[in-house]
């Protein structure tokens, strides 16, 4: 119908340069500051985690208090961020009782060491904490089983980063086309990223004669990274070769989109995995059933606590360094290689190695959370960080209020942001086209009851919606008044 | 150096065991008439005459340490000391007159073999014929055990002890005290014993029959009563219960246990019971195809006969319902496999223990894997749990050994004299604990023809059989007797 009207209403090209997203932020934290009253929020351990929950929860508008031993880590996130912080050890009443969490609305504790996290949980929810989080690495503590006891002991949620990162892995390898791919709602709605090439039927089309190739509103692409710039795409927008493009689509169209985009679903069958660690054990468990995995690890030990707990994954003794050994594990025929060794130069350079056997889908972890963005250029298909990952889920559990999820792309300079239509108002009079919609966001899916769709100009919101939107930083603040 | 005096004193004790054992075959004994009263209640005295005052007066400095070397001549002593006082009946009643026929039956009694020098089994006293069964019941479950259970005031640990006694590689405790454990498995042998009697006393067998019948299923020992074992008895339904409690008796004691404590999937994914069930399953199915095919035979009855004498050799009791000889080489062979293979670890039962033939089979395997990727890490695994290299070496120097020892035992056979199948069979069935065999001491002959030497030789194996071969050789090495 008319999705050509809405696109051209609400669309606009936007070209912002990479790096400017921090202090569009901070300028929007501060422009909606007083409309707010506020909320506490604490959060134990400033390293990567807690410093980019700190920065999403910061243009939440949220009392941010940091609580870390290390000074430097403090300085610089105070310097960078709009916080508070305290100085000492999160699993001491005292340190907690100065950081004010007796009027936390949030305790968050994503130190590294899962005791201390357990623990000033504990304590921060006795102190008087409405809520806690705390940040665990054993899988044991997740199982079902052991929830009463954590419920009994005060701390409401557990995240295992290692847990989140090996589940978003085992989902890009079920989907291998995809260089990344986000679920709304438990898959209902999924955001998946993918790198276009010639096979693609849907190159030098103008997006608004995207009709004659797919049903109605089964797939839409939200935003196209080209080079450096982010576009939010209109009605003819045209999409080249070797643009990274994010479509939206529903989970029983996943195929069709792969049709689409001229990728065969290809079933992968032997995957390598490279380094021994936590992350590498909780990938390989989830995968071994369904895949040959192949596992490489260094230190001799750490093979046979691996053997220990794997079943069915073969686990070599070697240095995935030694290309000749790659060679006599038979690198050439595997489907995908995923480099998960703690350093994140070797696991570039080993996914760079896998690519020139012809391996058809790497995927690398790397510490540094800067080099996410750069995975395109240099021709790894996905760039894992673990501490991102955790850091988006906690913040999907942090607000449960209007804001239902916040997704950071890598590489994309636009946000997807889940709200929730809590009562009647101008949103749920109009139809899409006619509300005074920011030009550079768009309704990118909308969770009715069971139910998802992707919305066409003439759709109109219900209570109760949820509504995933894909923004640019400038377009948040208009966005939080309409849905406030 | 090691420590004499426990030795005595527990020897003492044992004797004194035994004696008390002895009296209880006084009252039946009385009952059937008394020829042989004065026989055991004399043997009985002995027995406890020079096991008291070795238990009272070495109690003060008995208190000593109990190391691996006291421990393992405790057993292997013991076992040695039972074997000959336990001819004391047979050779004060006259029934057995010559040391060496008293000696082969009284170890063929408490090692659970079954085989006999009797010619006329229904012409013996039934106190003699019931202290006969008794000896199977003493050592079935291991009176080391029973004596650990029995006398906490011992002053004991028992590991040591419980470790040479107990059959299999792998000892696994039920509670975490030894004590416990001995009395939580001698309670299920009870229990056993008493239901077995019942139900054969239901099926028809007299009181005495339905006793010692139960006696030598549940310690899977075989001496019958009757000439023509439960040949003798036609009933479908006598047949099958001893079936069922062969299978039991020859299955590992803490799966009764977890059975009674309703753990049912700690049952079924044993992969040891798994594969004891599939064994018997298997090779129930070939023998019974081949009577039909071949014989002509009901199939109810093939069925019978061939589970019936599977379960009796595989969980080494020895009871037999017809001639198997007469079923052709292949079913012969079959049987004569099965010697090897034996019941399950902590059961009953003697021969080589499945759990070893699985660890074994496994591991052959998988070394194909590692031939494939030399550089891979294959631990292998029983039950979701990796086997210690250190119990894997164990494990198969078990194997050549017991081979080994099969064919110096043959061989000392042959020079006696005696044809290479009766050799190899009477040889096979002694170390395995079974009882009949193949060639002149098949399933309706008997050992009595054997020239004197060969039923001490055998006697001697079947102990060291009983013992799983490393408790007694152990004693013939250099090492042991060292004093560091």
């Amino acid at each position: 119908m008319s999705l050509e009207n809405q696109r051209a209403s609400q669309i606009a090209v936007i070209n912002t340069a990479l790096g400017s997203k921090v202090e569009a932020r901070r300028d929007h934290t501060s422009r909606v500051h007083q409309t707010q009253n506020c909320m506490r929020v604490v959060i134990a351990g400033a390293g990567d985690v807690g410093f980019h929950l700190a920065e999403l929860l910061a243009y939440e508008d949220k009392d941010i208090v940091l609580i870390d031993l290390d000074q430097d880590l403090l300085d610089y996130a105070s310097t960078h961020l709009d916080v508070l912080t305290v100085r000492g050890d999160s699993a001491s009443p005292q340190v907690l009782e100065q950081a004010g969490v007796e009027r936390a609305n949030l305790f968050l504790a994503v130190t590294t060491s899962e005791k201390t996290n357990l623990m000033s949980a504990i304590l921060a929810k006795k102190i008087g904490a409405r809520q806690t989080i705390a940040r665990v690495n054993s899988p044991e503590y997740l199982e079902e089983v052991n929830r009463e006891i954590f419920d009994e002991l005060g701390v409401d949620t557990l995240i295992s980063p290692q847990e989140l990162a090996a589940a978003e892995i085992a989902r890009l390898v079920q989907q291998c086309s995809f260089t990344d791919i986000f679920e709304f709602e438990e898959g209902k709605i999924a955001l998946a990223g993918i790198t276009l090439d010639d096979s693609s039927r849907l190159l030098n089309v103008p997006l608004c004669s995207f009709g004659q190739y797919c049903t109605d509103d089964s797939v839409r692409p939200m935003a196209i990274l080209r080079g450096h710039q982010t576009i939010i795409p209109h009605g003819d927008t045209v999409l080249r070769r070797g643009d990274h493009v994010y479509f939206i689509t529903k989970r029983e169209n996943i195929d069709e989109l792969n049709q689409l985009v001229g990728k065969t679903k290809v079933r992968l069958k032997n995957i390598m995995i490279v380094g021994g660690t936590p992350l590498a054990l909780a990938t390989a468990k989830r995968l071994e059933a369904d895949y040959n995995v192949t596992l490489i690890e260094k230190s001799k030990d750490v093979c046979k606590e691996l053997a220990d707990e794997l079943r069915n994954t073969l686990i070599i003794h070697g240095d995935a360094g030694n290309v000749t050994l790659l060679e006599e594990e038979g690198i050439h025929r595997m489907d995908a290689f995923i480099a998960l060794s703690p350093n994140s130069e070797t696991n570039i350079i080993a996914s760079l190695t896998a690519k020139n056997f012809g391996v058809y889908k790497t995927i690398a972890q790397v510490e540094n959370k800067e080099y996410i963005h750069i995975s395109q250029n240099i021709g790894v298909d996905t760039l894992i960080n673990k501490k991102l990952i955790a850091a988006n889920n906690i913040f999907r559990f942090v607000r449960k209020g209007h804001v239902e999820a916040i997704t950071s792309l890598h590489g994309v300079d636009a946000e997807v942001i889940e709200y929730v239509i809590t009562k009647a108002n101008q949103l749920t009079k109009k139809s899409l086209k006619e509300l005074h919609f920011p030009k550079t966001a768009l309704i990118g899916g909308v969770i009715r009851g069971e139910e998802s769709l992707i919305p066409t100009g003439d759709f109109r919101l219900e209570v109760d919606d949820k509504v995933i939107v894909f923004a640019m930083p400038d377009a948040i603040g208009k966005l939080d008044q309409l849905f406030r | 150096m090691i420590n004499i005096r426990p030795i005595l004193r527990f020897s003492g004790v044992l004797l004194v065991l035994l004696g008390v054992f002895m009296l209880s075959a006084l009252p039946v004994s009385w009952w059937f008439g008394g020829q042989d009263f004065q026989a055991l209640l004399w043997s009985a005295l002995i027995c406890i005459g020079i096991g008291l005052p070795a238990w009272w007066w070495l109690r003060k400095d008995a208190k000593g340490n109990i190391g691996k070397r006291e421990g393992y001549l405790i057993v292997a002593g013991g076992w040695l000391l039972m074997s000959v006082f336990g001819m004391l009946p047979y050779l004060l009643s006259g029934e057995i007159p010559e040391w060496y026929n008293a000696f082969f039956e009284t170890s063929s009694g408490i090692t659970t073999t079954g085989a006999s020098v009797l010619t006329d089994i229904e012409a013996v006293t039934p106190g003699i014929l019931y202290w006969r069964s008794l000896t199977h019941w003493i050592g079935g479950m291991g009176i080391i055990v029973l004596t650990v259970a029995l006398m906490p005031l011992l002053g004991i640990g028992g590991i040591e002890l419980f470790v040479a006694e107990s059959p299999g590689p792998t000892s696994d405790k039920l509670h975490p005290r030894i004590r416990e454990t001995a009395k939580r498995l001698w309670l299920i042998y009870v229990g056993f014993t008493i239901v077995l009697a019942l139900l054969l006393w239901a099926g028809g067998m007299t009181p005495f029959d339905a006793v010692n019948h139960s006696f030598a299923t549940v310690a899977t020992g075989g001496f019958s009563t009757k000439n023509a074992s439960m040949a003798y008895y036609e009933s479908p339904f006598l047949h099958y219960v001893t079936i069922f409690f062969m299978i039991a008796a020859g299955a590992n004691f803490s799966i009764h246990y977890h059975l009674l404590k309703r753990h049912f999937s700690t049952v079924f994914k044993n992969e040891e019971f798994r594969t004891y069930l599939l064994i018997i399953a298997a090779a129930t199915l070939v023998i019974a195809v081949s009577l039909v095919w071949h014989f002509d035979y009901g199939v109810e009855k093939a069925f019978r006969d061939s589970l019936f004498h599977v379960v009796s050799v595989i969980t080494t009791t020895g009871f037999i319902t017809a001639d198997y000889s007469q079923w052709g080489p292949g079913v012969v062979m079959i049987i004569f496999l099965l010697l090897f293979v034996g019941g399950c670890a902590g059961s009953t039962g003697g021969g080589i223990k499945i759990i070893r033939h699985l660890v074994f089979i496994k591991n052959s395997w998988l070394e194909f894997k590692r031939i494939l990727h030399p550089r891979a890490i294959v631990p292998l695994k029983v039950n979701g749990e990796t086997v210690a290299p250190r119990i894997m070496t164990h494990i198969i120097i078990f194997l050549l050994l017991y081979l080994l020892l099969t064919l110096v035992g043959s061989l000392a056979l042959s020079v006696m004299g005696i044809d290479f199948a009766t050799a190899v069979g009477a040889t096979a069935t002694s170390l395995g604990n079974v009882g009949p065999a193949i060639g002149d001491v098949g399933p309706v002959d008997n050992f009595a023809w054997m020239p004197p030497a060969a039923k001490v030789w055998l006697g001697l194996l079947m102990i060291m059989g009983r013992l799983e071969i490393f408790t007694i050789l152990v004693l013939f090495t250099p090492y042991f007797w060292k004093s560091n």
